[in-house]
């Protein structure tokens, strides 16, 4: 550790006590403080943890004497791709899009061709909003689809039904089955239903919807079925309420997840890395100047990511709930008290955080690549001289800071379980350069330490907390760490310069 | 002259430290009126440091400066030119996207209610133009004037402010012969009309024929001052080197080895027209003489990997070799001692340990990656007593050492690796006289032990003390080869002034 990281350890340490002394009431009780609230710390714990982590690559990138300004769009991008490829669609079984349906003649025309599909006699289910619409099926007809200028569109079909009771022109059907037998007797227990002639096998955590055209509808999540002959037994962990009957109808419906968990999570980081790449060939190969590629970055993956959801919220929804959004919302409980209603716990996000601090300061320090990194950014020409492939070390900066700020953006959209695409990692990538120059990076390259990184952002977290817990209007935020971190870099800068006068005395008269 | 008449400019018992270096000591200086005196000194001797002293650009850490006898203090520039002191820079401090006359009254413009007045500049301008005979127009833009014009607008830009003492520092170095010419005219024309010159130049023959008086430096003190008719080359020599040349070289021709390096027409990407062929054995040392921008540089770059040459075969030890990197030479056996080894040669920033260590991480490393910290140690602490490098420990930074003592951080780097092939640019560059002699004592081992040694030099009496065997190069080609046996001052220079040439002035 050098003087500069003890430096802004030792601006830690006092914010970490101002805000104690500050919070608590009466000063003396310090366990009165709100900072010290179990929730808050592990609060900023979590902050710290993912701000950390983009702090982490960014200085990878300051430290060869370049510049990510596309952190928060690759946080946002992160997110939003995480987000499509973790998307999970309900899909029941032999279901078509309405393109017409007359209440008149009790007819609905589908696209596509569901001959064979249905048949006479088949329920539907009509989607229609919150309220069920049940058909049954008289009769199934194939027709050329024609729009208004009698051109071909393709194949439909022409479904006479039953029940029909209002004209609609979009909307799906789908294939609705009777309950053969449910249970139990006892309706405040866990239930099961038995099918017959499901055309897919149910699995836990698919979902059944039952509906009923005047009770209602039901969701429930499937935990576990049984095959026997055409007839399928689904259990739930849900009970089916007191009202429900043989008159309700079921929709199975068959879980469709786009990606495992590991694979979405793989992709995403993959092709940050990508984007690092490209960073990374453009700086070293074009010669272009990092800031205008980043710079450029930062517009292009902020307007690819409001593409590419149509700028509509991205949410996890409660189908992570148990699997992967505990990674960013979840957290290690240590102590519990008052019978259970306070618990203080280590954020997940901590264990990815520490878990990247420390490769990256192996990597930095005791590796050859990490001294390379360091060489090149204090002067790239004696680096190529001594025979290192300069390029490439810069290129892996890239990727490595790019991949942080993925990761970053995993664990931020995950513990807010929505993101709205417009706004998500908005300013971050200041957030994380800002951290970076506290802890002691210098933007002319070649200084940096993963410790000061982690301090650095620890006091920016620190700063935002005051500000909350202190009442000061949060318009002023931006303000009070501005003038922090100018207050901080000068001082470094005064102190370092006093430092080297004097070594440069001392060197001078021996 | 009279002796008795006031000093124009006088410097009494001045001083400077640098970090590391004592730049100046107890230094004294006389510059009459209307008088050329040379200054001159080996690299690192103290001149360039006296002039920024004069020029305002540092503060003296001790003694007076004294013009027309009376005590000023030059603590900017704008005080050295208010007191009639201009320094011409080396590297020239002209605007390139402004046109003559802007560039010559940068930073004081006559204006009209804040707004330049053109009419004002170009009128002014062509007049000082004319006075050093600079025929072009104040309006035309810098970017179009060869080196040596921009060099006279320089001159004109300190005539217009109305210097009385010109300091030119190494005038001539990028200069062709021709415009060299021109400006001996012009420096004798402004002698002439009254004003002083402190001339400060490597080139003896040039100082011979121009100085009145030579004041001569040498590791930062007052090594002599010659009277015009005491000036000769040998007795300038002499007093800057404080020894006899044939003491302070002390090459004994070896019998060499197998040939280690041979290139075959190779063609850099700077000449691409000229082909070089020569090689190099074992233990032996080689100078590469010519004068400034002959290619020299370009050559070794070339040899190193640093610029992929067009064409061409280079074979170390019979094995080819593709230089497209500094990595594939120096997986070859080839090492490069670069000329500017703060820009090229040391991560000044960074420790003597992790310098010496850099080029020999990737070899060292252990499984995984990981550094070797064990061998880096060791190999350091073996160059540091090796080259008697003055270092208090192999932490201490690149930037805090002497000259010499970073030129030895860089040789230790290489030597680390064990090369079969040194290639020296410009070597003792810049260091001073005692560590310069354990630079030509090292490659005289180096040499011994079986290394190829390559230097380049722009040094007359390195070469000619240093080298088994010189080539010269002119514009791009070697235009010769020359055994020790015949070795001469006048026989490198015509070959480096390309033969034809022979009227060229510029011979030192």
């Amino acid at each position: 550790m050098n003087a500069k990281s003890l430096g802004i350890f030792g601006l830690l340490v006092m914010l970490f006590v101002f805000m104690v002394l500050m919070t608590s009431d009466p000063w003396t009780d310090i366990f009165s403080s709100t900072f010290l609230q179990s929730n808050n710390l592990e609060n900023l714990l979590r902050r710290v943890s993912m701000y950390g982590l983009l702090g982490i690559g960014v200085a990878f990138v300051i430290i060869t004497g370049g510049i990510d300004l596309s952190v928060g769009s690759i946080v946002c991008l992160a997110g939003c791709l995480l987000g499509i490829f973790l998307q999970v669609d309900y899909e029941p079984a032999s279901v078509f899009d309405v393109r017409s349906a007359n209440s008149q003649q009790q007819s609905v025309v589908v696209y596509g061709n569901a001959d064979g599909t249905y048949k006479a006699g088949d329920k539907l289910r009509m989607y229609r909003g919150r309220r069920p619409a049940l058909l049954t099926v008289l009769d199934v007809e194939p027709v050329q689809l024609a729009n208004s200028d009698n051109k071909s569109i393709g194949v439909g079909t022409v479904l006479k039904v039953e029940g029909l009771s209002r004209d609609e022109d979009s909307g799906q059907v789908a294939m609705a089955f009777e309950i053969a037998d449910f249970g139990p007797a006892e309706k405040d227990q866990p239930a099961w239903v038995s099918l017959r002639d499901v055309p897919f096998d149910l699995t836990a955590r698919d979902r059944v919807t039952f509906f009923h055209p005047t009770l209602g509808l039901k969701d429930l999540v499937v935990s576990a079925a049984t095959q026997d002959g055409s007839v399928s037994r689904i259990e739930f962990e849900q009970t089916l309420g007191e009202r429900f009957s043989k008159e309700w109808m079921a929709v199975p419906t068959e879980r469709q997840q786009r990606m495992a968990i590991p694979l979405a999570i793989l992709s995403v980081l993959g092709i940050a890395g990508l984007l690092g790449l490209i960073h990374g060939l453009l700086v070293t190969r074009v010669h272009l100047q990092p800031f205008v590629v980043t710079l450029c970055g930062l517009l292009i993956y902020r307007g690819i990511s409001r593409w590419l959801v149509d700028d509509n919220p991205v949410g996890f929804g409660i189908e992570y709930k148990e699997t992967l959004s505990p990674l960013g919302s979840g957290k290690l409980t240590l102590f519990e008290w008052g019978d259970g209603a306070n618990t203080f716990g280590i954020p997940y996000p901590l264990f990815v955080f520490l878990c990247a601090a420390v490769v990256a300061a192996v990597f930095l320090n005791l590796t050859i690549w990490g001294r390379y990194l360091m060489a090149l950014g204090s002067n790239e020409e004696a680096a190529r001289y001594s025979g290192i492939r300069t390029g490439r070390v810069t290129i892996l900066a890239y990727v490595i800071c790019t991949v942080c700020a993925a990761t970053g953006g995993i664990l931020f959209a995950l513990d807010s379980g929505s993101i709205s695409p417009s706004s998500f990692g908005n300013f971050y990538e200041l957030y994380a350069i800002a951290a970076a120059v506290l802890g002691g990076c210098s933007l002319r390259g070649g200084e940096g330490s993963i410790f000061g990184v982690i301090a650095g952002t620890a006091v920016m977290m620190l700063l935002n907390n005051l500000i909350l817990l202190l009442k000061i209007p949060d318009r002023l935020e931006f303000t009070i760490i501005g003038l922090v971190i100018l207050v901080g870099v000068t001082l470094d800068e005064t102190v370092r310069r006093i430092a080297a006068r004097r070594r440069a005395m001392k060197s001078a008269s021996n | 002259m009279s002796e008795v008449e006031t000093p124009l400019l006088e410097v009494r018992q001045v001083g400077k430290q640098f970090p590391g270096v004592r730049a100046l000591h107890d230094v004294d200086l006389l510059v009459q009126h209307a008088e050329v005196l040379a200054v001159i000194g080996e690299n690192g001797a103290g001149k360039s440091t006296l002039m920024k002293i004069l020029a305002g650009v540092q503060l003296p850490d001790s003694g007076q400066v004294l013009i027309d006898g009376k005590p000023v203090i030059l603590d900017s520039v704008k005080a050295s030119l208010d007191s009639g002191v201009a320094l011409i820079h080396q590297e020239l401090n002209l605007a390139e996207n402004l046109q003559v006359g802007e560039n010559i009254y940068l930073g004081r413009e006559p204006n009209r209610c804040g707004f330049i007045d053109r009419k004002q500049i170009n009128q002014d301008a062509a007049k000082v133009l004319k006075q050093i005979g600079l025929d072009v127009s104040p309006t035309k833009p810098l970017s179009e004037l060869s080196i040596g014009q921009r060099q006279m607008v320089e001159i004109a830009k300190a005539m217009s402010v109305g210097a009385r003492v010109l300091i030119m520092d190494e005038p001539t170095s990028s200069l062709s012969s021709a415009e060299a010419e021109r400006l001996f005219e012009v420096v004798h024309d402004l002698r002439r009309s009254g004003v002083s010159i402190i001339y400060i130049s490597h080139r003896l023959g040039e100082v011979k024929a121009l100085a009145d008086r030579v004041v001569v430096l040498r590791d930062g003190e007052n090594a002599g001052l010659l009277k015009r008719n005491e000036i000769s080359h040998d007795s300038m020599v002499r007093m800057m080197v404080g020894r006899d040349i044939s003491q302070f070289y002390s090459r004994e021709t070896l019998a060499t080895g197998d040939v280690v390096l041979s290139v075959e027409g190779l063609r850099t990407p700077t000449w691409p027209e000229h082909e070089l062929d020569f090689t190099i054995r074992q233990g032996e040392i080689v100078g590469i003489s010519g004068l400034v921008g002959a290619g020299r540089t370009e050559m070794l770059r070339t040899l190193f990997g640093v610029d992929y040459p067009i064409a061409g075969k280079v074979v170390v030890e019979g094995t080819p070799v593709d230089l497209s990197s500094p990595l594939t030479a120096i997986n070859a056996g080839i090492a490069l001692v670069p000329e500017d080894r703060k820009l090229n040669g040391l991560v000044i920033d960074m420790s003597v340990r992790h310098n010496i260590g850099l080029a020999a991480l990737s070899r060292n490393r252990l499984l995984g990656g990981f550094l070797n910290h064990r061998v880096e140690r060791r190999d350091t602490s073996q160059m540091i007593n090796d080259l008697r490098i003055k270092t208090p420990n192999d932490n201490q930074i690149a930037r805090f050492l002497s000259g010499g003592n970073q030129q030895k951080v860089v040789l230790g780097k290489w030597l680390s690796m064990l090369p079969k092939i040194l290639l020296l640019d410009e070597p003792t560059r810049g260091i001073d006289v005692g560590a310069k002699q354990e630079i030509y004592q090292l490659m005289e081992k180096l040499a011994k032990e079986g290394l190829a040694v390559l230097f380049v030099s722009s040094e007359m009496e390195e070469i000619m003390g240093m080298s088994d065997r010189t080539i010269v190069m002119h514009e791009g080609r070697i235009t010769g080869e020359l055994q020790r046996s015949e070795l001469s001052e006048e026989a490198i220079m015509q070959l480096a002034t390309g033969k034809a040439n022979e009227g060229a002035t510029v011979i030192d």
